[in-house]
């Protein structure tokens, strides 16, 4: 499953977010594959992977699950960036 | 973002005996006081500290970043130590911290400085040929060869 999103928090995809959304994805046993619009990619299931991404506000963040759960993985995923990871 | 432009050498501190999380970060801060970067210790402490206990920057590796964007602060600045004996840092994968980046931004940090340091590191950091070298430099000249050298 691949879904996109938009960064929406103003501060960026710094270590709090990378944080909040690592532990999201290693609820799920599909495999979490995070790309931007450069065309880089990282594991999503990585801190330093997901803060060398570089997304900022307005960012596009193309994100893959492959697995049994990859659905529900991929929904949860998207459900945190749209909630801004609680930020403003 | 060039990482050894903001790095001074009385903000490098290479086998730093402390034995704590505050002893550390007050140790980093008096130097980054020493260049410039900081004019109140104070306030950018209590910036630090603020951010800490949202999560702490420990990011597992052994590596923590601790950082604080604040009015203490007079230009962008970032410190390295790297510890005589790791210590707890609370981190994320439940190891402790050897290896320490601080990085302090003006409260109007122009142009998203912080990111840019902090995604610039990571980049670095991702790679583990340049942890292992960050353990083994030797002086403040090494570190800033090794911080341009990927």
């Amino acid at each position: 499953m691949i879904v996109e999103g938009i960064l929406q928090n103003k501060t960026g995809f710094h270590i709090r977010p990378a944080q909040l959304f690592m532990e999201k994805a290693n609820e799920f046993k599909a495999n979490v594959t995070v790309r931007n619009e450069d065309g880089m990619e990282a594991d999503g299931k990585s801190i330093l992977g997901l803060m060398t991404m570089g997304f900022e506000f307005g960012s596009k963040i193309i994100i893959e699950t492959n697995g049994d759960d990859e659905e529900k993985a991929g929904n949860a995923l998207l459900e945190l960036v749209n909630s801004k990871f609680g930020e403003e | 973002m060039e990482i050894s432009n903001i790095l001074k050498e009385e903000t490098v501190n290479l086998e730093l005996a402390v034995s704590s999380q505050a002893e550390c970060l007050h140790v980093m801060i008096e130097g980054m006081e020493k260049a410039g970067f900081v004019n109140d210790k104070a306030v950018y402490l209590a910036a630090v500290n603020e951010r800490e206990q949202k999560g702490s920057t420990g990011i597992g590796f052994g590596v923590a970043i601790p950082h604080g964007k604040s009015s203490g602060v007079a230009a962008a600045g970032l410190a390295f130590a790297r510890l005589a004996k790791p210590i707890d840092w609370n981190s994320l994968d439940g190891n402790p911290v050897q290896i320490v980046f601080l990085i302090g931004v003006p409260e109007k940090d122009a142009g998203n400085e912080h990111m840019k340091i902090l995604i610039a590191l990571s980049r670095k950091l991702i790679h583990e040929d340049f942890r292992k070298k960050l353990l083994a430099v030797n002086s403040a000249a090494e570190l800033y060869a090794v911080l341009q050298s990927i």
